[in-house]
């Protein structure tokens, strides 16, 4: 967990500005503004009832638009939302005012600002966060602040907190469509807390470090949820001459420190492509230009579709752009496919562009000749074509255009989405939001922080010096005391301990080792579920099983839903010990007549490694040869 | 409303509402835009709007406040601006009250009316499309403080709209009692020349899944047309945004606090659909085309009351409403059209005190608390006794409608007129048959 020293100097001239969003569910009985559960609903199918809505951005407290509100409205997309009965009322539809804010989630939310620090206000103002993608059927996020100016400390170096939020967990995507997306209503209204830092990280993996520790911090609540999706990490990156670009969405903590150094990378690729846009003098792109009618008998499939179901292709030159848009910008990422990340937000599949290899489409030397003319295109020039409905093409260029011209600025303003979390890539999804999208939630009084409930936050506030503490005195490894504090099971392993007798030590080594093996070898052991595992650990306890039977019980259960008692049964896994034992030893060293101790335990586990506990067989036969 | 105590501190500093301040307070420094105190709030709070668009709250306890400049204005992109098409049919929309066709001042907690043609359409720009939009801003009153002297304001306003040549009027209002207004109004004006289209919105028009948009869209739309077919509500059909549905104003009923599509049709069908996204309309049945000059009848006997029956209702609110000479009762009875009569608690009956109104010459109506289906004055021998008493029984008029009905027959015509009238249809608020649906 040091920092580099050369790294933080190196990023430091770079300019370099880097700050953390994170965003994790807590785990209460209720949601934030409603009594739905927040866990355990089933899926829901097309058979689920559902309704379709449209958003338009409105003006903010102080009467602007934002731009990103303005952005996705333009694309007027309907919103369906499949409703699930089980996890969701009508408040999360937005169709009856929010109940009262949860008590639960408030004090956790308190207890986490307690422990970092922070400046709680003497009352909460709950607001409304403009956010019209349809994520939220209300078009607005209720978000509430709940602490201030906070510092956590890393490797003796202070970082700053600028705040937290309680806020409501949006809509899950099912699927997004070119005109519609569908979501499912089960997740919304989860209890959610967001974690800001200041914009001064020093490099990536501080960046890193600090998301872990805030990890840490989160799940010693033991009141946050577990498993995908239920914490997210945005980043926030710029660099001298380059602009702040918002990272969204990484839900695995030790990529970001390889996403953060790409968009680093990005930027400065950028930066060195407005450079030479303007030794060019890369001018505005020209006319676009229909050119359906020279294309018309293509054999490139991808054009050929669109002509069929009748549509157009929309061509444009962009005067001394040629070799700029294929110019890579991050691995496996060119400027062509930043603009064609702009023209699909019009709702077409992409573009094509004169860096590509066109003869791969289809395009023969004639029919290129012939776009060349139509566009009027000079050696030296780009351009870029538009296949798809008259009703989405135009839009769609207009978009490509936008981002073509701001080539010259160099980085524009964004919010990315992951691409691919193994090249740690990004693509652009939408403007960045400015500040000007919040009001007040009308429909909530505000909360008075008593007295009270400061005393009850300072009790809970978590607390991992105490943690690593008692950690270690527990477990008596100060590595593997490590690995579980920075784990997702950390909350699990309390939850064992707290039930079970079972060796601390073991339980640690099973939960960091033993499930990594085994998910390596193919099991998938996150699908076994909090009780089974509880249930593995207290048979072990209480001497039904043995290690090696933890093992093959756990492989078990990873495949089928069955019970730990049922497994047991099912692969013969009972522990032999006390009498029994003593009577398979007689049993064995009967049919062995004079056989060595070692050679009597060799022949019994042999036989019965899933029952017998390689201890007490030890210790037994060491009594019995005395 | 903040304290005196903070509106001392911030005058002196000359520290506005909306203004930007300084303020330190257990060692940490605040910066921010000093927001309005709602009137229901701890006076001793200051809301403080940060950079960050956040509002926080900070108990004043008598900190040095400083005045900041404000901070520039980013100017972000304008609404794209729509004009009126030319050659559209001209729509009056009367702006009534409640959060449709207007916006709410974040900054003083204020609420303005969209009133010029401009705001509306910069707002809801489908509307530059549909129709040349006359605003008339009538007044503003909550719908549930609306009284029948409203009502008749609202009457008249629709006349002149119609006689300075809309085709068709819109009137938005809260919708608490959309349904009493769109009853009352049914009565006041009986056939209009063109369509009487009462909207509102379920969501506030500040949040972007606000149904103000598509209900004002549908409702103009609607008017535009200017088909004769009446006074009627329009609001969502469902919890969608895909249709909005015409329902005639005496069979239009709120039936749910909260979602969009609470306006349901009793005892009838919707009389017209309009999809919200091509506003195409189609219409169940139109009545006869001929135009009519219309002059409203803005009268209402204010002396008319509803009263709900329950079980161990107590009877002397008949006998109260008797004796402070009211004109008109209607009841709002259990089942076919009940009251309790042959009880064997004697205080518990209602029949004395009905005998009692009746012989004073108040008219008394029956409806059913069932709100869907007719009375029955036949079936069982409550009833029987009941209209042998001299209860009116409405048939399968609503208890709200009931009540409009009869005191607007009061004020406008005679008690014998009235009584020949009460059950008999006028405007479509009686019906000789209730076809089966499936909800």
């Amino acid at each position: 967990m040091t920092e580099n020293k050369n790294d933080i100097k190196n990023y430091s001239d770079l300019g370099f500005m880097c700050g953390l969003e994170i965003h994790q569910r807590l785990a209460t009985a209720e949601k934030l503004f409603c009594s739905c559960p927040t866990h355990g609903a089933k899926e829901t199918t097309r058979l689920d009832p559902e309704i379709s809505r449209y958003q338009r951005a409105v003006a903010g407290e102080l009467g602007d638009v934002d731009r990103s509100a303005l952005f996705e409205e333009k694309k007027r997309t309907r919103f369906v939302y499949r409703v699930n009965n089980e996890a969701s009322c009508i408040v999360d539809l937005d169709e009856e005012p929010p109940h009262g804010m949860n008590n639960d989630a408030l004090a956790v939310a308190l207890s986490i600002a307690k422990s970092l620090g922070m400046t709680i206000p003497d009352e909460l103002e709950p607001m409304r966060k403009e956010v019209v993608d349809g994520s939220n059927p209300s078009a607005f996020q209720r978000t509430t602040k709940v602490g201030m100016n906070g510092r956590i400390t890393i490797n003796d170096h202070e970082v700053l907190i600028t705040g937290m939020m309680l806020e409501e967990e949006s809509a899950g995507i099912i699927e997004k469509g070119e005109d519609s997306t569908v979501y499912d209503t089960s997740r919304i209204g989860i209890p959610l807390v967001e974690i800001d830092t200041y914009p001064y990280l020093r490099s990536p993996s501080e960046a890193k470090n600090v998301a872990l520790r805030i990890g840490l911090l989160l799940r010693l609540t033991g009141k946050v949820q577990r498993g995908i999706g239920s914490i997210r990490q945005d980043v926030n990156v710029s660099i001298s001459g380059g602009a702040r670009t918002e990272i969204k969405g990484l839900q695995e903590v030790n990529t970001i420190d390889g996403f953060i150094e790409n968009e680093v990378k990005r930027q400065q690729a950028l930066l060195a492509l407005k450079e030479e846009a303007e030794s060019r003098g890369l001018g505005d792109p020209d006319r676009v230009i229909d050119i359906t009618a020279r294309l018309h008998s293509t054999s490139v499939r991808i054009v050929a579709n669109e002509l069929r179901a009748g549509g157009v292709v929309l061509g444009v030159r962009i005067p001394f752009g040629g070799g700029l848009l294929g110019r890579e910008i991050n691995p496996d990422r060119r400027l062509g496919s930043e603009i064609s990340d702009y023209a699909k937000m019009g709702g077409v599949n992409g573009i094509i562009h004169s860096d590509e290899d066109l003869a791969a489409y289809g395009f023969s030397e004639s029919e290129l000749k012939e776009v060349r003319a139509a566009l009027s295109v000079k050696p030296g020039d780009a351009f870029i074509l538009i296949a798809g409905s008259k009703a989405k093409v135009y839009v769609a260029m207009d978009f490509a255009l936008q981002r073509v011209s701001m080539v010259r600025q160099g980085v524009p303003l964004e919010t990315r989405g992951v691409l691919n979390t193994d090249t740690c890539t990004t693509r652009f999804l939408r403007p960045l939001p400015g500040g000007s999208r919040m009001y007040p939630e009308t429909d909530l009084t505000p909360i008075n922080v008593t007295g009270d409930m400061l005393a009850r936050a300072m009790t809970d506030a978590p607390n991992p010096a105490l943690e690593e503490e008692q950690l270690m005195k527990d477990i008596g490894n100060a590595a593997t005391t490590q690995q579980l504090l920075l784990s997702s099971y950390l909350q699990l392993y309390h939850n064992i301990a707290s039930k079970t007798t079972a060796d601390r030590r073991f339980v640690a080594n099973v939960l960091l080792q033993k499930f990594t093996e085994l998910r390596r070898a193919g099991y998938s052991v996150d699908v076994i579920g909090e009780q089974r595992i509880v249930d593995v650990f207290s048979r072990y306890s209480s001497a039904k099983i043995t290690k090696q039977g933890v093992e093959e019980i756990i492989k078990l259960l990873s495949k089928k839903d069955a019970s730990v008692d049922a497994a047991i049964k099912e692969l013969g896994a009972g522990r032999i010990s006390g009498k029994d034992l003593e009577r398979l030893v007689e049993k064995v060293s009967a049919e062995l007549q004079d056989a060595s101790p070692e050679l009597l335990a060799k022949a019994i586990m042999s036989k019965h490694r899933l029952n017998v506990d390689g201890e007490e067989l030890h210790l037994m036969l060491k009594r019995l040869s005395k | 409303m903040y304290s005196k105590k903070i509106l001392e501190a911030i005058n002196k500093e000359d520290v506005k509402i909306g203004g930007r301040l300084h303020i330190v307070k257990g060692g940490t420094e605040y910066e921010g835009i000093l927001m309005p105190r709602p009137e229901s709030g701890d006076h001793e709070i200051l809301i403080i709007k940060q950079d960050d668009g956040y509002n926080i709250g900070l108990r004043y306890s008598g900190e040095k406040i400083s005045k900041l400049p404000s901070m520039e204005r980013k100017t972000a992109p304008n609404k794209p601006k729509h004009a009126t098409a030319s050659g559209l049919p001209r729509v009056t929309l009367l702006y009534t009250g409640g959060t449709i066709g207007s916006k709410v001042d974040y900054l003083t907690g204020g609420v303005k009316v969209l009133t010029t043609p401009e705001e509306l359409i910069g707002e809801v720009p489908e509307l530059g499309d549909i129709a040349e939009v006359h605003v008339v801003d009538l007044m503003h009153t909550f719908s549930e403080d609306i009284t029948h002297f409203e009502w008749g304001a609202i009457a008249e306003a629709i006349e002149n709209a119609f006689s300075s040549g809309s085709r068709g009027v819109v009137v938005a209002m809260g919708t608490d009692t959309m349904h009493y207004t769109s009853a009352a109004i049914s009565f006041m004006l009986q056939d209009p020349p063109g369509p009487v289209v009462i909207t509102g919105a379920q969501r506030s028009s500040d949040r972007g899944s606000s149904d103000a948009f598509t209900n004002l869209a549908c409702a103009v739309a609607l008017a535009a047309e200017g088909k004769p077919i009446g006074v009627g509500t329009c609001m969502h059909a469902g919890s969608s945004d895909e249709t909005c549905v015409f329902i005639k104003g005496t069979r239009s009923r709120k039936m749910h606090t909260s979602r969009r599509d609470a306006f349901r049709p009793i005892n009838s069908l919707p009389a017209a659909t309009i999809n919200v996204l091509t506003k195409e309309i189609t219409y169940s049945a139109l009545p006869p085309q001929d135009t009519h000059h219309i002059s409203a009848k803005t009268g209402f006997e204010s002396k008319t009351a509803l009263v709900k029956v329950h079980p161990n209702a107590d009877p002397k609110i008949l006998d109260y409403y008797t004796d402070d000479g009211y004109k008109g009762i209607i009841i709002e009875g259990t089942g076919l059209g009940h009251v309790p009569v042959f009880t064997q608690h004697e205080e518990y009956s209602w029949a004395e005190a009905i005998r009692k109104a009746v012989k004073k010459g108040v008219l008394v109506g029956m409806t059913s608390q069932c709100i869907n289906g007719r009375v029955n004055k036949n079936v069982y021998s409550t009833a029987r006794t009941l209209a042998s008493l001299g209860v009116i029984y409405c048939e399968d008029m609503m208890p709200e409608v009931a009540y409009i009905k009869l005191g607007w027959l009061l004020g406008n015509y005679g008690v014998e007129d009235a009584r020949r009238l009460l059950n008999k249809n006028m405007v479509g608020e009686i019906s000789n048959r209730i076809t089966y649906t499936e909800d």
